[in-house]
């Protein structure tokens, strides 16, 4: 399906529930939109794409050729408000509280990429702005629609594992993620490091998975800017079971990439990613079980869960209820992330610091009154 | 952050060396860092870092001159293709020059001696000239033109020729790592030639006097750890730290790569490749060859067993047997810290030290402490 002409398409009420598609704008062009949006949104026979809009036109011309998408394109996003019914939003985290309330409060839904916004108080705009608008707000945790983030769940809370001891849950990768805006380098524009960025589909995961969820410590190695490395420490609860649960993540250097949860009967195994099956290792066995989440095998061709969560948000739409993980659902995550900074120590990293004062007799022992300033030793000397 | 502090241009600053330098210069304080960077992936490093980036591609003129305004030194120590290591370079002098930085540091090697640097190479006087080595041509081709820019342009630079830099992030420390575990390295001969290492820190050291000491202008420097580290205690000390045992060889026993002649090697590999399976799969797409293959195959069924044998034999070559006891070494000659076991020479950073005032503050055991702490902490120990 391609870009429609807006003039052919008239604008629908936010209660279309006879349309047959829902007229769909994406704003932001950048990794997120290109490597899965819009092939979802293209596949996908309940939408019509009427938009898309970046403020880089060059990437925007360059995600409409590379989709065959004509006309349509804008660099405002407010060009957008009459030929849109709803917006995914895939803009860097600072842009969601304000163009989400904006488009929120005119009647657009909104599915928002992760995370909802930068803070606890820009969530609850954003909600509150959904609400007043009588719009749908869901929030871009695609994992949660992985079958075996479902599949843990009930594995958990029908007590396969038997009384719960703790979980540990690691994810790190040198490199990966390369946001074309760039907006992953300064708290400013992306709210946080690695937590954020990639941190947060598990602690969406993990407020979904466990109760009463309490933080008690976290460390990262933020300087000024945002954190490469954090590791966060939890409480938390399933039933009247209480056990600890630690979160580690990396930016500079790989890790396990998976979720282990003990418990008496052994280990649920999860893998980053993965999207079908958890693995189980008994206690005092040496064998380990795959478990799918449903009694098929999985296919040749893996289910696109972007899709799936677009789907999920028309349905919301057209149907009136509530999306999988709609604005207070999804504003969870970003108040623990928000705890996370408030009480972030500083991880240990001799190797930084210890040096430093050997290497300051490197250093001139003035500076020039300027920029522009030769640094020759006669002038700094 | 201060104006009055002389901005310096930091090309490859997501590089390991370039990531030091720059979290060094923001906590020293002295020089504020410009970091270029091409991707944003691999920037999570310096990102920590309250330091101002500019994204761009070192072949682009537009972005370098972009990128440099203002500034009034560079430090450059961007890696790359051809491309990069050329004309990245020429555009980053060339705007050097247009904007009359007062220093150019320039990071070269001592690899620009070869595999087999002459005994005279223990100063950098001894003159370096096109030999077996691709990066140390490259990283020659690159001297040349910075020495070009200072003689033509009187652009004030420096050249920096580190051996190999140990240290946290360094790819040669994770290489060792990756060979020693794969069981691919060995101590040849004792292992009692120079090792020549620099930790990190030191090389930052001399990279800061570099831009302000009126004595280093059109200078090229080595610049190694105080103390000459044998092969035997660097690979013993690596391998001690990984919990390995170290395989000691004699030369002679190492696996020799045979010589090639490229066209009698070609003709016999030609076959081979032409009949494999993977090249097969795709030109029969084209209906015509499925159907000559198919052909083909059916003709080559109706021969003898012996008569198929003998093709194959012709195509495949004999089979490589041992005689009964012998295996072959797993360890390569041509391996580079296994050739680089073969060298002499101490490359000496005395003139660093008489002009620029280096001194090399972090000893060597100093150096590997901090190294195996920044391992334990990346869960490679």
């Amino acid at each position: 399906m391609s870009v429609q002409d807006p003039a052919s398409t008239p604008k629908q009420t936010n209660s279309a529930a006879t349309s047959p598609a829902l007229r769909l704008g994406i704003i932001g062009c950048g990794a997120i939109t290109n490597g899965a949006h819009l092939p979802a949104a293209l596949s996908s026979p309940h939408i019509q794409l009427t938009a898309l809009s970046d403020t880089d036109e060059a990437r925007l011309r360059s995600t409409q050729l590379r989709f065959g998408l004509g006309s349509a394109g804008c660099a405002d996003y407010r060009d957008t408000f009459e030929r849109i019914d709803a917006a995914i939003l895939a803009l860097p985290n600072h842009l969601h509280a304000p163009i989400g309330c904006d488009l929120l409060s005119r009647g657009i839904h909104v599915l928002c990429e992760k995370p909802l916004a930068m803070s606890t108080k820009e969530c609850e705009q954003l909600c509150r702005a959904a609400q007043d608008g009588g719009s749908i707000l869901a929030v871009g945790y695609v994992t949660r629609f992985f079958p075996s983030t479902v599949l843990t769940k009930r594995l958990l809370a029908t007590g396969f594992l038997g009384s719960l001891k703790s979980f540990d849950y690691e994810f790190g990768a040198a490199g990966g993620w390369a946001p074309l805006s760039g907006y992953n380098l300064a708290r400013a524009t992306s709210g946080g490091g690695v937590l954020v960025v990639s941190g947060s589909h598990f602690i969406d995961r993990m407020l979904y998975l466990f109760e009463d969820v309490q933080l008690r410590k976290f460390a990262d190695d933020s300087h000024g800017g945002v954190e490469a490395n954090c590791l966060a420490e939890v409480s938390c609860s399933l039933g009247d079971m209480r056990f600890p649960g630690r979160i580690t993540l990396s930016k500079t250097h790989p890790l396990a990439n998976r979720l282990r949860v003990t418990g008496e009967k052994g280990v649920l195994e999860i893998r980053e990613g993965e999207s079908s099956y958890v693995t189980f290792l008994p206690s005092l066995e040496e064998t380990r079980h795959q478990i799918t989440a449903s009694a098929e095998s999985a296919g040749p061709v893996e289910e696109d869960y972007f899709k799936v969560q677009l789907e999920d948000f028309v349905r919301a739409i057209f149907g009136g209820g509530r999306p999988k993980i709609d604005g207070r659902e999804g504003s969870n995550s970003v108040v623990f992330m928000d705890q996370c900074y408030e009480i972030a120590t500083r991880l240990d990293e001799p190797w930084v610091f210890s040096p430093l004062d050997r290497l300051r007799t490197a250093m001139p022992s003035e500076t020039p009154a300027s920029s522009s300033s030769q640094l020759t030793e006669a002038e700094v000397g | 952050m201060s104006t009055s502090i002389p901005l310096v241009l930091i090309t490859g600053a997501t590089g390991f060396i370039g990531s030091r330098l720059c979290e060094v210069m923001s906590f020293l304080g002295g020089f504020q860092p410009r970091a270029f960077i091409h991707s944003t992936a691999s920037a999570a490093r310096i990102a920590r870092l309250p330091l101002e980036f500019v994204t761009g591609d070192l072949c682009d003129r537009a972005s370098v001159e972009k990128a440099i305004q203002g500034c009034s030194a560079v430090v450059h120590l961007a890696r790359g293709d051809k491309q990069v290591m050329r004309n990245g370079l020429e555009n980053v002098l060339r705007a050097a020059a247009k904007h009359h930085v007062s220093r150019f540091v320039h990071v070269s090697s001592v690899a620009v001696y070869g595999n087999s640097p002459p005994p005279g190479s223990v100063s950098e006087s001894a003159p370096a000239k096109r030999t077996d080595n691709a990066y140390g041509n490259e990283k020659l081709e690159q001297e040349l033109l910075v020495l070009r820019y200072s003689r033509t342009c009187s652009l004030p630079t420096v050249i920096l020729r580190p051996p190999n830099v140990y240290g946290p992030y360094s790819p040669f420390t994770l290489g060792l790592v990756g060979k020693l575990r794969s069981g691919k390295l060995a101590l040849v001969d004792g292992g009692q030639n120079p090792c020549n290492l620099v930790y990190v820190d030191n090389l930052v050291q001399a990279l800061l006097l570099s831009i302000w000491k009126k004595d280093a202008v059109s200078e090229i420097f080595f610049v190694t750890d105080a103390e000459t580290i044998t092969w035997e205690r660097s690979l013993q000390d690596m391998a001690h730290a990984l919990g390995l045992s170290l395989p000691r060889v004699e030369r002679q026993e190492l696996a020799q790569e045979p010589k090639k002649h490229v066209l009698r090697e070609s003709l016999r590999v030609l076959p081979r490749v032409l009949l494999s399976g993977e090249l097969r799969s795709v030109v029969r797409q084209v209906p015509l060859i499925h159907s000559m293959e198919n052909s083909l195959y059916r003709a080559f069924q109706a021969l003898s067993p012996e008569t198929q044998e003998g093709i194959r034999l012709r195509i495949n070559g004999p089979p490589r047997l041992h005689q009964k006891g012998e295996t072959p070494s797993r360890f390569d000659a041509a391996d580079n810290v296994i050739a680089a076991q073969n060298r002499r020479v101490a490359h000496s950073s005395a003139k660093a030290r008489r002009l620029l005032g280096y001194t090399a503050p972090i000893s060597y055991q100093q150096g590997m402490c901090l190294t195996e702490a920044w391992m334990r902490s990346a869960r490679i120990l």
